[in-house]
Parts: C-alpha cells; sequence; structure tokens
C-alpha cells in the first residue's frame, strides 16, 4: 500500500508545485511537467497494475485541475506508462543526454498526441493551438527533458528506495 | 646648561652625522609601527562597522519587509473595496473568491478557487471581475471550485460589439486571446471596438465587459469575417474574483413566499 500511497502524494505535491509555483507568466512558456517525469520513472521502476493506477491517477488529476472535459492528461499518462513499461529493456537510460531525450521526445509525443485527440473529439476543432507546438511544446518539453536527469536521480537515489523499503519485506 | 654646551662645541659634526645616520632608520621603523599600528586600529574599527553594517543591513531589510506587508495589505484592501463595490453595483448576490490555482498544462485555461458548493456556487455560473468577464465555473467541490477561463477553446460567450450592436460569441484562441465567430462580415467592426456580454444565455448578465478588438480580417471568401479579441482582464494576473449566483428569479420566488406568509399571518389575525 505504501508503495501506492506515497508516489500518489508525490504526484499531489507535484501537482500543486505546477498550479501554485511554477504559473507565473513569465515561465510559463518554459514551466517543466515534473508529472510526466514522475509518470516516466513510474513506467521503469512500477508493475503494471500498480504503475498502471499510479499513472492513471496522476492523468486524472491533471484532467481535473485543467479543466479539460475529455480525459486526455488520463489517457496520455496511462498510454505513456504502457509504452515504456513495454519497451523499458529497449531504452537505455544511462546518463544525461539519454535521459534529456527520452523525456524531451514523450513531452513532444504527449503534446502531439493531445492535439490529435483534442482535433478528433471536438465537434469544432481547435485549429488554432497548432501554432503553439511551436512557441509553447517545444521549449516546455526541452525544460522537462533538461531537468529529468535531476528528478530521475532524485527518484532513484532517495525517495523510492524510501517508498519500497516495506514493499520489498 | 650654557656652560656644558660651550664645552660640547667640538662634537656637533659627529653628533649630526649620527643624527643623519640614525634618523632614516628612526623613520622606517616609525612608519612601521605606525603602518601596523594603523592597520591594527582600522581592522578593529571595521570589524566593529562591518557588525554595524549587518545591524543596519539587518534592520533595514525588517523594514523593507514591513513596508512590502504593508504595501501588499493597502494593494489587496484597496482592491476589496473594489470588489465590494462593484457587487453593489451589479448585484448583491455575489460571492468573492480568491484564486489558488492555475492550471497545471499549457493547453487549456482554468484557475482553482477557494469557494465550493458549500457556499453557493454551483456548475455554470459566471464568474467576472470589476474589469469584466473571467469565465465560467466548469467543477465544483464542497470547498473549492475550478473556473473554466474564456481564454480555454472550450469556452463561448454569447456576445455583442458595443458600437455596431453586432451579434458574436467570443471563443477562447489559449495564450490571454480569443476570437469572435460568427460575426457577419456585413457587419463594420475596427479595432478598439469594445465587445461586451448578449445576456442571452441567462449565466452572464447583459453588458458586462469582455474585452477589446485587436485584429479584424475580411480576406478571403464566405459570411463570416475574422476578429480576434484581447479581455479586459489580464487572466495571467487573477487573485480575487466574484461569482454571481444563479438567476434572481430564486429570491424573487421566495419573496413572493414571505409576502404570503405575511398575509395569511395577517388573515389569521
Amino acid at each position: 500500500m505504501r508503495r501506492i500511497i506515497l508516489p500518489l502524494f508525490l504526484g499531489i505535491f507535484f501537482i500543486t508545485l505546477q498550479t501554485t509555483l511554477f504559473t507565473p507568466f513569465s515561465i510559463q512558456r518554459i514551466r517543466p511537467d515534473i508529472v510526466l517525469i514522475l509518470t516516466l520513472y513510474l513506467g521503469f521502476s512500477y508493475p503494471m497494475i500498480s504503475g498502471g493506477i499510479l499513472a492513471f491517477f496522476l492523468g486524472y488529476l491533471m484532467d481535473l485541475f485543467s479543466g479539460n472535459p475529455f480525459g486526455l492528461y488520463t489517457f496520455s499518462r496511462v498510454f505513456i506508462f504502457c509504452v515504456i513499461r513495454f519497451f523499458k529493456d529497449r531504452f537505455y537510460l544511462e546518463g544525461f543526454l539519454s535521459q534529456f531525450l527520452f523525456a524531451f521526445s514523450f513531452a513532444l509525443v504527449e503534446g502531439f498526441l493531445i492535439l490529435i485527440l483534442l482535433n478528433t473529439l471536438t465537434p469544432n476543432p481547435p485549429g488554432q493551438l497548432f501554432p503553439l507546438l511551436f512557441t509553447v511544446l517545444l521549449p516546455q518539453s526541452f525544460f522537462t527533458g533538461l531537468i529529468t536527469p535531476a528528478l530521475f536521480s532524485l527518484f532513484s537515489r532517495r525517495l523510492f528506495p524510501l517508498f519500497n523499503r516495506h514493499g520489498a519485506r | 646648561m650654557s656652560l656644558r654646551v660651550k664645552q660640547r662645541k667640538g662634537v656637533d659634526f659627529f653628533d649630526a652625522l649620527l643624527i643623519e645616520c640614525c634618523s632614516p632608520f628612526l623613520k622606517a621603523s616609525t612608519f612601521v609601527i605606525n603602518t601596523i599600528q594603523g592597520v591594527f586600529q582600522n581592522y578593529v574599527f571595521l570589524v566593529h562597522l562591518q557588525e554595524e553594517n549587518t545591524l543596519l543591513k539587518q534592520r533595514i531589510g525588517e523594514l523593507q519587509k514591513e513596508i512590502g506587508e504593508l504595501r501588499e495589505l493597502a494593494l489587496a484592501k484597496e482592491r476589496i473595496q473594489n470588489l465590494l463595490q462593484f457587487r453593489e453595483k451589479i448585484s448583491p448576490s455575489m460571492i468573492a473568491a480568491e484564486v489558488i490555482g492555475q492550471d497545471p498544462s499549457s493547453w487549456f485555461k482554468s484557475v482553482t478557487i477557494n469557494k465550493g458548493e458549500k457556499d453557493g456556487v454551483r456548475k455554470g455560473m459566471a464568474v467576472i471581475s470589476p474589469e469584466g468577464v473571467i469565465g465560467q465555473i466548469l467543477k465544483t467541490g464542497p470547498y473549492h471550485s475550478i473556473v473554466l477561463l474564456i481564454t480555454d477553446y472550450n469556452s463561448a460567450v454569447d456576445s455583442i460589439v458595443q458600437r455596431t450592436r453586432a451579434k458574436t460569441i467570443v471563443e477562447g484562441k489559449g495564450e490571454n486571446r480569443c476570437q469572435l465567430k460568427y460575426l457577419l462580415r456585413a457587419e463594420e467592426v475596427i479595432v478598439g471596438d469594445i465587445v461586451v456580454t448578449a445576456g442571452l444565455s441567462g449565466n452572464f448578465p447583459k453588458g458586462l465587459m469582455v474585452g477589446e478588438i485587436r485584429k479584424v480580417e475580411k480576406a478571403g471568401q464566405g459570411i463570416f469575417q475574422y476578429a480576434e479579441l484581447v479581455p479586459s482582464v489580464d487572466l495571467t494576473k487573477l487573485e480575487e474574483v466574484l461569482i454571481i449566483k444563479e438567476s434572481s428569479l430564486p429570491l424573487q420566488e421566495e419573496k413572493a413566499k414571505n409576502v404570503k406568509k405575511a398575509i395569511g399571518i395577517q388573515k389569521r389575525k
């Protein structure tokens, strides 16, 4: 239980940071998606069921606070978790560059996925969102990738060993 | 004394020589001592000065913090006064709320407020500020709610152009911009025109400012023209908002019930 509850609280804490500390307009274009980084890490370190449930809740929280009626993040976060889970042995994640590229590419994939889903699901497709790919998505994905190595290191060395301490017994 | 001076008259040259020989050493020694003494004195003095400086800096910091807090209080008081005046002017059935968070993603535009169902907030209620329209309640919890801003692509508000009375729908465009939909090409709309709520949907009262037109394009074909609008409220700096409670109909019904009760009591008497 501790293995699920504590990462969930960590996710809630990250969403709190993302909705309060990272919201000033000056840094809105570059604010990293730290909840996505947590989901990416879960893909490597958690089993299918418990990790999937966590990814679902994290996506659901994102949808809840962003005012998104379609549950796009709920879908995209579970989708990303499953992709990483299935191909986790094929990813090489030692070193800064590989971790940066990994997070950068998944942030871009999620952005595209959300845009495609929005255009498919809405009766009046919001074509005006496409310019945001360059003005918002690219810089944001870049900065998400940039802080990923630091967060991955924090997760693997400090936080997740703490979460798993009792679960291992 | 004069005798003795007279007696040593022959050694003047020798004395002078000694004096001249020794004085550079004395001079050097005095210089070194003075320098060391001076450095030491200055150092001790500087130590005290540094302590004093630290204390003064601390005091300045405390005073600046105090000034900042007082300024913040004054600004908050001013904002709340404006809100209250606006509330009294427009409708007394309004709920004041504070913005406690913004959307975590870049695709959607919403804010979280500290009032929920327990305070009378319901889904679909209009959220405004003295400067104009902000959005509407999208989701409610017991003590908190999510507001969908007018800049979100899911948002649509029935509006009219104030000068020409042309009907249109203001749709969100993200990035603090909206666009006017279904604005007929025949309508003469210019940059700088003010757009206000039409009051047709029932959520927003008529005549609330939505924003100002910043771009008009009549290029291409079709019966509609393209126009872009900048909201009158700076949605990136929201702190306090007002929620308009549902239409005054329930209140009137309550009043009617009270009148009936009063009549019934009078008749019994």
